[in-house]
């Protein structure tokens, strides 16, 4: 029995305290994940980035505080009714009725985060859900579900929404995240779908089927936690495409006109004809656009760094 | 072993699957591939019986379609006479905790994202036995059993944390934490050293005396079978060609085939020495009528009659059952 004994036995053999180990493996794993990821340095900008941005959305509550007139959507200087360049009493100047231009930035990155994060959570629960069931049944189920997904894949997912907003009038931006989400599934599902291919015969999974495991038990408790990485991985792009979605959709008129979003900065200056007269206006929330999609697709690169197995310190491999 | 009189544990009657290459797009193109031929073995209870053969000859396959994971296209398993094809739901669960699994590879049938307790565990929660605290004691029980001593030291611990040995006593745990009657070890220790090799058919051996479980054990190696199984059965090509009592089998074996993998075994100091050279060097081509599966490699052949239909399996003496027209 020489190789049942090789660890060296180590002292404390209380049932449930494994001796010598403190950390549960999910936190060593993000530990390991994490010394890869911050040897990147596309990863430690695009976090840099993120920080930066969490830290405007945070702090996107204070100016409104301070002074009801700094608030993004309703606060207008009662000294100015048209639009004025950074001063100290407004940081990034004002837009066309005195309302302040910093603060409708900082809540832009609030609504930004909200809707990028909340559509791509509910695109990935979506795809990964599809691509997982998709994957493991395989057959006509397998079929089905593929061609709705490139069905849904080849609509152009802009039009689909402008069409809709068209049909319906103004889109709450709930709606429209629920848009976002519901167009952006088929491209997870697909990679889901594959690395579950890949999984479905493996001998573990087969050795659940033997022991007399559900089809739901497999699916979530054993496959799940095998394409979970992956699905993250692919959340951080679909952060960015969700976020440029909704710019672009308020950019031309189709955003909620009850937040504040950089879109909807955009389609204000753009309409009210500041366009070229007021770059203190229309510059931040442009470059806060591009910034923050090139922070998360950053991200998304160093991740997918972090999730190659020849980075990884791996465990199935022997 | 005398097997008159014992209604076996489980049977396979002439049990057959094929498998189609090239089924997905263009319909079944290609030839498709006799995995298992009418296949019929028994194996009574108490019993280790052996399944012996080359890479491809349809033994993984005979472990796959007892435990479900395949159907058959033909022919009948039963497990105490009861018929297990297509099981579903409670039934299906029912047939799971009496037969269980080792697998091949340790390194591939364990889930990387589950602690050695999560994996022990898993049957005793699919099948509801126990609480807490009791499957805590079953689960390091069985590890016990499995010969990693102390338990509780692996509990915690990941399969990315264990060796090769290790991990496979942490599969057999898994498969005997159900007591299963019957226990399929499919080739265990093919992944493995050969000293930890030892060991493990040492383990099968005691489970065998304590637990009294039935086996099947999958292998290449006749050594191995000798060294553990009551009797083995020869499969060549999805056939089975030879059966018998593992000492009869393997100190006098019959079928050119057996003795063919019997020459494959190196022995020290005889390097290029066959016994029996009842292998071809060159193999003949394969003949257009039904004809026995051996006859393109099999040195022993006698034309016109192994080319032209094929053996059936003939009892010669104290059952050992030979499938070739020499006897």
């Amino acid at each position: 029995m020489t190789d049942a004994n090789l660890p060296s036995p180590k002292t404390g053999t209380t049932p449930g305290m494994a001796a010598g180990r403190a950390l549960p493996h999910w936190v060593d794993r993000f530990l390991g994940g994490w010394r890869v990821y911050r040897k990147n340095t596309i990863g430690r900008i695009g976090m840099a980035l993120l920080v930066l941005f969490a830290l405007m959305a945070t702090t996107s509550f204070i100016p409104q505080w301070v002074d009801p007139m700094y608030h993004p959507m309703t606060g207008v200087d009662p000294q100015i009714s048209y639009s004025t360049g950074p001063s100290l009493r407004h940081w990034l100047g004002t837009d066309f009725i005195g309302r302040d231009i910093f603060s409708q930035l900082l809540a832009g990155a609030r609504i930004a985060f909200m809707v990028g994060i909340s559509s791509a959570l509910i695109s990935i629960l979506f795809g990964t859900t599809i691509g997982m069931v998709a994957g493991y049944a395989g057959k006509h189920t397998d079929l089905i579900l593929m061609r709705l997904a490139d069905m849904i894949m080849v609509m152009p997912t802009l039009l689909v929404v402008l069409l809709l907003s068209a049909l319906f009038g103004q889109l709450n931006i709930w709606i429209i995240v629920l848009m976002i989400a519901l167009f952006r599934w088929p491209g997870v599902a697909r990679v889901i779908r594959s690395q579950t291919l890949s999984l479905r015969h493996r001998p573990f999974i087969e050795a659940a089927r033997v022991a007399g495991a559900s089809h739901l038990r497999i699916i979530f408790r054993h496959i799940l936690p095998n394409v979970m990485p992956l699905a993250l991985l692919y959340m951080t792009f679909r952060v960015t495409s969700a976020i440029i979605i909704e710019a672009a959709l308020a950019f031309l008129g189709f955003g909620d006109p009850g937040t504040v979003s950089w879109g909807m900065m955009l389609q204000w200056v753009w309409k009210t004809g500041h366009m070229f007269q007021a770059p203190y206006w229309m510059l931040p929330p442009g470059i806060c656009i591009s910034l923050i999609t090139m922070a998360f697709y950053m991200t998304g690169r160093a991740m997918d760094d972090v999730l190659d197995p020849r980075l990884r310190e791996e465990e199935t491999t022997p | 072993m005398d097997t008159a009189g014992i209604a076996p544990l489980l049977s396979m009657t002439d049990v057959t699957k094929v498998y189609h290459a090239g089924q997905s797009l263009f319909g079944k193109t290609g030839s498709p591939v006799v995995a298992l031929d009418h296949i019929s073995l028994e194996i009574n209870p108490g019993e280790i019986f052996g399944l012996v053969g080359e890479s491809g000859s349809g033994k993984t396959t005979a472990s796959r379609l007892i435990v479900g994971l395949e159907t058959p296209d033909g022919g009948r398993i039963q497990l105490d006479g009861q018929n297990i094809v297509g099981l579903k739901g409670r039934a299906r669960l029912e047939f799971t905790k009496q037969v269980q699994v080792i697998f091949q590879d340790p390194y591939q049938s364990l889930n990387a994202h589950f602690s050695i307790f999560d994996t022990v565990c898993e049957p005793l929660i699919i099948h509801g036995l126990g609480d807490r605290v009791a499957r805590r004691v079953r689960v390091c029980e069985a590890l016990e059993t499995a010969g990693l001593t102390p338990p509780e030291m692996y509990l915690e611990r990941y399969p990315h944390q264990l060796s090769g040995g290790q991990r496979q006593r942490v599969a057999i745990a898994r498969a005997m934490v159900l007591e299963p009657r019957f226990l399929i070890a499919d080739e265990p220790t093919s992944m493995l050293d050969a000293s930890i090799s030892f060991q493990i058919f040492q383990l099968l051996n005691r489970l065998r005396e304590t637990f009294g479980v039935t086996m099947l054990f999958i292998t290449h190696s006749l050594a191995a079978a000798r060294n553990l199984c009551d009797r083995v059965g020869v499969i060549y090509r999805g056939r089975l060609v030879e059966q018998g009592s593992a000492q009869e089998t393997i100190m006098h074996p019959r079928h050119p085939y057996t003795k063919a993998l019997l020459d494959a075994h190196p022995r020290f100091g005889s390097s290029g020495h066959r016994r029996f050279g009842t292998l071809l060097l060159t193999e003949r081509p394969r003949p257009s009528t039904d004809h026995c599966l051996f006859y393109p490699r099999c040195g022993l052949a006698v034309d016109n009659t192994c080319n032209l239909q094929a053996p059936t399996l003939k009892t010669l003496d104290a059952g050992h059952r030979v499938s070739c027209f020499l006897f």
